[in-house]
């Protein structure tokens, strides 16, 4: 059962050097919080894994806490280049990232049969492109039925998955809605997992279209408000697309990107 | 005779209130399936069977059909009927008869033939028919004798640490039937019991899917968005057939009535009982 515990001592307890870290929601509910707390404590050599690094990743990639990503698309979303994720693979600043390419279905199903305990997923994808040249986790597999050859992927089993939701109950239980994306089956996939929510309830009310993650299947719970900004809580936050647009110039500079992490993240 | 691919061609357009859309009776369901054809059978067991589609058709000339189902009456049924060459399930039951007794008859005097599987490989079987895949893996299977049963069964190694692990096949059907609590003209389906069981993925699997329900309404507004099971651009047909699940339960609408699935068990041990029996579905109107 998850217990419930401030931000700072989740990371602490959960997230180690060199352990495989999913921070997972897309456009909507990014944990952003969580990933200012690794920053802060300074955790090194993560493997982070993510379908769509976008600015949290650019700032755990610049200030040096990753040593490879596992990913299928990168950018600042309608913005343009993440220019320390950029700056990391061409440059090799401040330290060298290995990259690990993969489709948004690729991806997807990594997580899924990491969740249901599978050792490999197949799909029809990655035909015609050039990832299965320089990606080893792609590699071909024939059907014993047809002879077919199709592609097959690797489960992906994070030693921690982190996701951002709108609540939680006293218990730990979970409660999301909008737009989701891999949430669940991150959670279910990664060793341990860390949610942190916009609000701590008593009781979880009827919501329609809303998916709970079941205490059982979550290791810790933090009270994180306005945890997921510059992305956004639906019902809580909205979406800062001003920042997403403020963020190219800060980036793209070593000495104002550092500057700007140093007086708000810090 | 599976159709992987989809043809038809009429998913999306708007349908004015009050017109036809794709709503149709049970019979003209049944008048498009030929014989030798791969059917399936939405619901579980003896729980929102489209019973009023099975029987329709157990009265229409065809024959020679593979049925694949997690099986209940509608199997039984169909069994009685003749209508069978082959069973895909795993599991044919009457819920609270644990044995469906047409099955065992048909199974007893090897009139049958019958493909057994496990049922989370069933799921798996039919999420590769759904997604268009040769075959998709699962755990599921090994170390049972599923395997030694169907010899057509294989395994594959991971290319990523090698650990084998069962190729299931994709379970594709030439039509699927599903019983829906709701549905609306344009063929979306919506169940508003306690479980969607796997309708949605029989849907997705077929080449045609026809979709009966309690009642055609113009909104699906009585449940959350997840109750929105069916999509319409899976469906060909709707049937609007009040208690068309009976005598298998439909919750919320009604839940199983055990007392006809009793009559409907004790018949099937006696022959001049069956043919009393046999006789009202002969008969039966459209419901």
């Amino acid at each position: 059962m998850a217990r419930v515990v401030p931000l700072a001592d989740a990371v602490a307890e959960l997230v180690r050097d060199g352990d495989s870290v999913a921070l997972e929601g897309f456009t909507h509910l990014i944990p952003f919080a969580a990933g200012h707390e690794i920053i802060r404590q300074g955790r090194r050599d993560l493997t982070l894994i993510r379908m769509t690094p976008d600015l949290v990743y650019d700032q755990l990639i610049g200030m040096g806490c990753a040593r490879k990503l596992v990913f299928s698309w990168g950018g600042n979303p309608g913005v343009g280049s993440l220019h320390r994720f950029r700056d990391a693979v061409q440059n090799s600043w401040p330290r060298p990232l290995e990259i690990e390419e993969h489709s948004h279905a690729g991806m997807v199903n990594r997580y899924v049969a990491g969740a249901s305990g599978l050792p490999f997923a197949v799909l029809r994808g990655y035909a015609g492109t050039g990832l299965a040249e320089h990606t080893e986790t792609v590699k071909p597999i024939t059907c014993p039925f047809t002879g077919e050859e199709l592609t097959a992927v690797p489960a992906l089993n994070p030693d921690v998955s982190i996701v951002h939701a709108q609540r939680a109950d006293r218990r730990g239980n979970v409660q999301l809605w909008g737009i989701t994306g891999v949430q669940k089956e991150a959670v279910l996939a990664a060793r341990r997992s860390l949610v942190t929510v916009e609000e701590v309830v008593d009781e979880l009310d009827d919501r329609r279209g809303a998916i709970v993650l079941p205490s059982w299947a979550i290791s810790l719970v933090s009270h994180a408000p306005r945890g997921s900004h510059p992305s956004y809580s639906l019902g809580y936050t909205v979406r800062d697309n001003d920042f997403y647009v403020a963020w190219d110039a800060i980036s793209r500079d070593r000495d104002a990107f550092t500057a700007w992490m140093r007086e708000h993240v810090l | 005779m599976t159709a992987p691919g989809r043809t038809a061609g009429t998913g999306g357009e708007p349908v004015a209130a009050g017109g036809a859309g794709k709503v149709m009776t049970a019979a003209e369901v049944a008048a498009t399936l030929e014989s030798g054809m791969t059917v399936g059978v939405g619901g579980w067991g003896s729980r929102r069977k489209p019973m009023a589609l099975v029987e329709a058709v157990c009265r229409s000339p065809v024959t020679d059909l593979t049925v694949i189902s997690y099986g209940g009456p509608d199997v039984g049924l169909l069994c009685a009927y003749g209508k069978v060459r082959r069973v895909v399930a795993p599991f044919v039951t009457l819920d609270s008869i644990p044995l469906e007794p047409h099955f065992r008859a048909a199974r007893q005097n090897g009139v049958i033939e019958f493909t057994e599987y496990d049922e989370g490989m069933f799921m798996f079987g039919l999420y590769a028919a759904a997604h268009n895949l040769p075959f998709l893996p699962t755990p599921a299977g090994l170390g049972s004798d599923v395997m030694a049963v169907n010899p057509g069964l294989a395994t594959v190694r991971s290319p990523y640490g090698g650990q084998e692990v069962v190729a299931m096949p994709p379970l594709g059907m030439d039509v699927a039937l599903v019983h829906m609590n709701r549905a609306d003209r344009r063929g979306n389906g919506q169940y508003l019991g306690p479980d969607p069981y796997l309708d949605d993925l029989f849907v997705k699997a077929a080449g045609r899917a026809y979709v009966s329900c309690e009642r055609v309404v113009d909104v699906l507004d009585e449940g959350p968005p997840q109750t929105l099971l069916i999509s319409r651009m899976h469906v060909d047909g709707v049937v609007e057939a009040p208690g068309g699940a009976g005598f298998t339960d439909c919750a919320p609408d009604y839940g199983r009535d055990e007392a006809a699935q009793r009559a409907y068990a004790t018949a099937a041990a006696d022959p001049e009982a069956w043919a009393a029996y046999r006789k009202t579905i002969d008969e039966g109107a459209e419901r």
